[in-house]
């Protein structure tokens, strides 16, 4: 049984690591294929201006700007460059924010995006699960119907919309949250109650928007799952045999109908890593989504990769972490 | 039984609640009398930077790559030898900023002489002298990845001083318009203090910003390291700047630039009056501004009430692809595209039209519109035997009428209102003659009405568009797509991102796109600025990257001379603007591009905190935030009282 366990656990992070290889192989390549170039970026970026360049002036950039960039030599060269920085832990400067470090900008943006979308991913799944649990247990209560009815209307809605909608009502029609941002301006970082509690302020539309539509998500999916559950013969049995309808709720029902709700969780908590791209942006939040976009717009192949390694780490740990922690919510996956 | 569930139930209410309404209810208030702590609301002007969020907010290197432009940094804090206003400026277009006079050429252009003012300090205290012009044209030709580095590089021979306060440049060859690289128009080359940058080791990789010592009114007090504001702080010796010492003390004590978001947060934040200077709003949202905002205004008092820039939004045909290389192509998709119908589903009307290939706006009218108004309604085709005059000179007053049917009294009756707002005329919506045109060199329809090329294959266009960033344009070619289509052309608007567009359309790899590549200084009348690069001797065929402003690809041995013999004369020899009708004329023969409109930028600025904003009664700068011009606005706006 030992053996076997770690034989699956080597099994299982050996696959990991070649995900990560393969998807950081692919986020390289990307970039390199798409139409957008840096160089051009840039060049664009100073035609933009509207000064005359004469065409030699202009090619003595590109090439400068080539080699500044470390985008001279062939694809294998760059490749090989690339792989040997990041084992490094640098990921190289980036082309849009030039010579800024690209770990630098996702370190800025990081702690955003964490503990927003780690917050309100939690928020909603544990609320939306609860309510989602309570509803197809006790499907058939007025109260369940009316919160069926409310989260189904919930669950489609576009975060946009959403995040539009509570802005217009809380921060202009009723006008008590900030329209953006993540913390008032001028305000100094530091551990008081004036700084943190501008924080939540700023934070606070923004999770709403998320935590609303998510758990409308969870809840669907939560009811839908118990409500097969409780017509399954042992939960029946239960009933007849007496025992207390809270202990069949979660011992028997939850926990069964949890289990994928958790893989969800793990993707959702991987992905955290890309950002929200639509809510920072509506609520000029300064978090890893926005940053990636940019990115992705500007050509800037180091940004677009740095972002991509750490989803895609993110997602493959989360992957990872949810197989080997398998076999202690599921005691089938154990014996298999 | 039942209590449980709904115990349950209550619980995570009552959970939610707890963790949300500390949040709701903490102590920092929503409608802020301070802008910042220590930043009265009443003492800041707050502008928006249509950059959006800075990815790296403490680079303020203007030279090399990365950080922001218009955060305020090249509005309030750099500074360079000449400014040209778009609009009328404060007391003519043209502004000596750092210079003293304007430049100073030998007689063959081979030397320009800069005289520089006396009594300017950087914001540490240092005097600006000659010693940081010439540190700032040395080491950008030293780095030609820095911007003006290598048009600095090919021009220039030797930089000196002859004094503290003058500044000669010898030239590799002749060139009159050498001083458009130190002159702003959005922007331009500005100057380093040579006491801080000339310990740095990497200019390139210095971020300039410890200190970022201003030569400009404004210092740096504080930005966001998330990169969505930056508030400036006058300084105490303003009159030690170039704009203090001509126009006095810039009114407001502090100047915060931010990024608030899409249009529609925009017109929210200005109604709570968080924002004085929109750069631009949709014209949706400037509709509603002005019907919810009282103190919202535009560039006009009423419709169309947008700034009119100084840059041409055009249809580029790419000239080198068949058939759009033939002359009589170009002229059927002019004449069968309705400029009524493109400018309400642009802008819902609120469009500067133009016929001709220079944007109707500030100066040009005067200078270029009214005298070829005549030659245009003379202007024929001949088509099956028959003279047309293409010319309509009543486009702008029929946009007006159907304007005026959803707006009602806001847009204006009177004719000269009229043509000064949405532009003289534009050109016939006559697509029996575009018809005509295609049957005489082969075209035929097929039995659904489709035309076939020549040479029996269908007609397809893609219309490249960016609907990311400048969504106007995605409107005009999804309105011309329709059109041409109505007109059995297959034709498509095809939607992508800015810098893919910009690389494409260098390269040639379209055949017709919506952008600009006529962009004037709109105070002054000359056109080298764009003209240069139409040049035959720049031209580059499909394949290589067109060089700058001719992405059509268009050459003409007539328009090389007009060429020469603008560069040949002075940059304010008045000789030239007769050349330019000449150049207009060679256009509207040929028509290389098809002119649509001004880039109107609905700049909505709010007279709640401030008054006495730029408009077209009172044109002494240009609204529109980030450009650079845009710091003539802080000493001739006022505080208001708040009632």
């Amino acid at each position: 049984m030992g053996k076997s366990f770690l034989t699956y656990v080597i099994q299982r992070i050996a696959q990991c690591l070649l995900v990560v290889i393969i998807g950081i192989t692919i986020t390289f390549l990307i970039p390199r294929f798409s139409p957008t170039d840096p160089v051009e970026a840039v060049v664009n970026r100073a035609m933009m201006m509207g000064q005359f360049s004469h065409p030699d002036a202009v090619e003595m950039m590109k090439d400068a700007l080539t080699k500044l960039y470390g985008l001279d030599g062939t694809l294998g060269q760059q490749y090989v460059r690339f792989w040997r920085g990041l084992l490094s832990g640098d990921l190289g400067p980036s082309l849009s924010s030039f010579p800024k470090p690209v770990m630098s900008l996702i370190r800025g943006s990081l702690p955003w995006t964490g503990a927003l979308l780690l917050t309100t991913a939690i928020i909603a799944w544990v609320t939306g699960n609860m309510l989602g649990a309570l509803a197809g247990y006790y499907a058939d209560k007025r109260w369940s119907h009316v919160l069926s009815i409310i989260a189904m209307s919930l669950h489609p809605i576009p975060y946009y919309i959403m995040a539009f909608v509570l802005l217009v009502l809380l921060a202009y029609v009723i006008p008590v949250f900030p329209l953006g941002g993540a913390v008032a301006i001028g305000l100094k970082p530091g551990f008081n109650w004036i700084y943190i509690s501008s924080i939540l302020r700023h934070a606070f539309l923004p999770a709403l928007s998320l935590v609303l539509v998510g758990i409308g998500g969870w809840f669907v999916g939560m009811r839908a799952l118990v409500t097969n559950i409780v017509s399954e013969d042992y939960v029946t049995y239960a009933e007849y045999a007496g025992v207390p309808n809270r202990t069949i709720m979660y011992q028997y029902v939850m926990k069964n109908a949890l289990l994928p709700q958790i893989t969800g969780l793990a993707m959702q908590l991987g992905l955290i890593f890309n950002g929200a791209l639509i809510t920072e942006y509506v609520f000029n939040y300064p978090g890893l989504g926005y940053l990636a976009y940019s990115a992705i717009f500007a050509g800037d192949y180091s940004l677009i990769m740095g972002v991509a390694v750490f989803s895609i780490i993110g997602v493959s740990l989360a992957v990872l972490l949810v197989d080997l922690a398998y076999p202690l919510f599921d005691p089938r996956v154990k014996h298999q | 039984m039942n209590w449980k569930p709904k115990l349950g139930l209550l619980i995570t209410l009552v959970l939610i609640v707890s963790v949300l309404s500390p949040i709701a209810l903490a102590s920092e208030p929503v409608t802020d009398l301070d802008v910042a702590p220590g930043v009265p609301r009443h003492e800041t002007l707050i502008l928006e930077n249509p950059e959006g969020r800075i990815a790296d907010p403490g680079r303020f290197n203007r030279w090399a790559p990365g950080g922001g432009d218009s955060t305020g940094l090249q509005q309030l804090a750099l500074d360079t030898l000449w400014y040209i206003d778009p609009d009328a400026g404060i007391d003519g277009p043209w502004n000596n900023s750092l210079a003293e006079a304007p430049p100073v050429y030998n007689e063959d252009y081979t030397q320009m002489t800069a005289k520089l003012r006396e009594g300017i300090y950087w914001s540490d205290g240092v005097e600006f002298t000659a010693d940081d012009v010439l540190f700032t044209v040395e080491t950008l030709m030293a780095n030609p990845t820095m911007e003006f580095g290598a048009q600095l590089q090919l021009n220039v021979e030797k930089v000196y001083k002859t004094d503290d306060y003058t500044v000669v440049f010898d030239l590799k060859q002749p060139n009159s318009r050498f001083h458009a690289i130190f002159t702003v128009r959005w922007s331009a080359c500005f100057i380093m203090p040579k006491h801080i940058w000339e310990t740095v080791e990497d200019p390139i990789a210095f971020d300039f910003n410890d200190p970022l010592v201003s030569v400009g009114p404004y210092v740096i007090k504080d930005y966001d390291p998330n990169g969505y504001w930056f508030l400036w702080e006058r300084r105490e010796d303003w009159e030690r700047t170039s704009l203090g010492m001509q126009f006095g003390m810039p009114q407001p004590k502090y100047a915060l630039y931010t990024a608030p978001g899409p249009s529609d947060k925009r017109v929210i934040a200005q109604s709570n009056h968080e924002l004085d200077v929109i750069h631009d709003a949709s014209p949706e949202g400037m509709i509603t501004l002005l019907k919810r905002n009282p103190t919202s205004i535009g560039w006009f008092e009423g419709f169309p009430w947008a700034h009119p820039d100084p840059t041409l939004p055009s249809v580029f045909l790419n000239n080198e692809k068949y058939p759009l290389n033939m002359k009589d192509v170009r002229w059927a998709l002019t004449l069968a595209m309705d400029i009524v119908n493109i400018s309400m589903a642009s802008t819902n009307g609120a469009a500067t039209l133009s016929a001709i290939h220079l944007p109707p706006t500030g100066g040009y009218l005067e200078w270029y519109f009214d005298p070829i108004e005549d030659w245009l309604r003379e202007y024929s085709i001949e088509v099956d035997g028959e003279l047309f005059h293409p010319y309509d000179p009543t486009a702008s007053l029929r946009v007006a009428e159907v304007a005026r049917k959803q707006l009602g009294d806001q847009v204006p009756t009177d004719v000269t209102e009229i043509k000064k707002s949405l532009g003289y005329g534009w050109w016939k919506h006559d697509p029996d003659v575009a018809e005509k045109l295609l049957l005489r060199n082969g075209f035929t329809r097929d039995r659904r009405g489709k035309w076939l090329l020549p040479n029996g294959d269908p007609w397809k266009i893609s219309i490249l568009c960016d609907a990311q960033a400048r969504p106007l344009m995605a409107r005009i070619a999804t309105m011309i797509a329709e059109q041409w289509t109505k007109f059995g052309i297959d034709a498509q608007a095809e939607a992508s991102e800015l810098s893919i567009i910009d690389t494409r359309v260098r390269y040639g790899d379209y055949e017709v796109s919506i952008g600009w590549c006529i962009e004037t200084w709109g105070g002054h009348p000359d056109l080298f600025w764009f003209l240069e690069s139409w040049h035959s001797d720049y031209y580059r065929p499909s394949g290589e990257p067109a060089v700058n402003k001719n992405p059509m690809r268009f050459r003409n041995e007539e328009l090389d001379g007009i060429i020469e013999a603008i560069k040949a004369r002075d940059f304010d020899d008045p000789e030239c603007i007769g050349l330019g009708i000449e150049y207009l004329k060679i256009c509207v023969e040929n028509m290389p591009i098809i002119p649509i409109m001004a880039y109107n930028v609905f700049s909505v600025c709010d007279e709640y905190y401030w008054e006495g904003f730029p408009t077209a009664k009172n044109p002494y700068t240009n609204p529109v935030a980030n450009w650079a011009n845009t710091k003539y606005m802080f000493p001739m706006i006022r505080p208001k009282q708040q009632k």
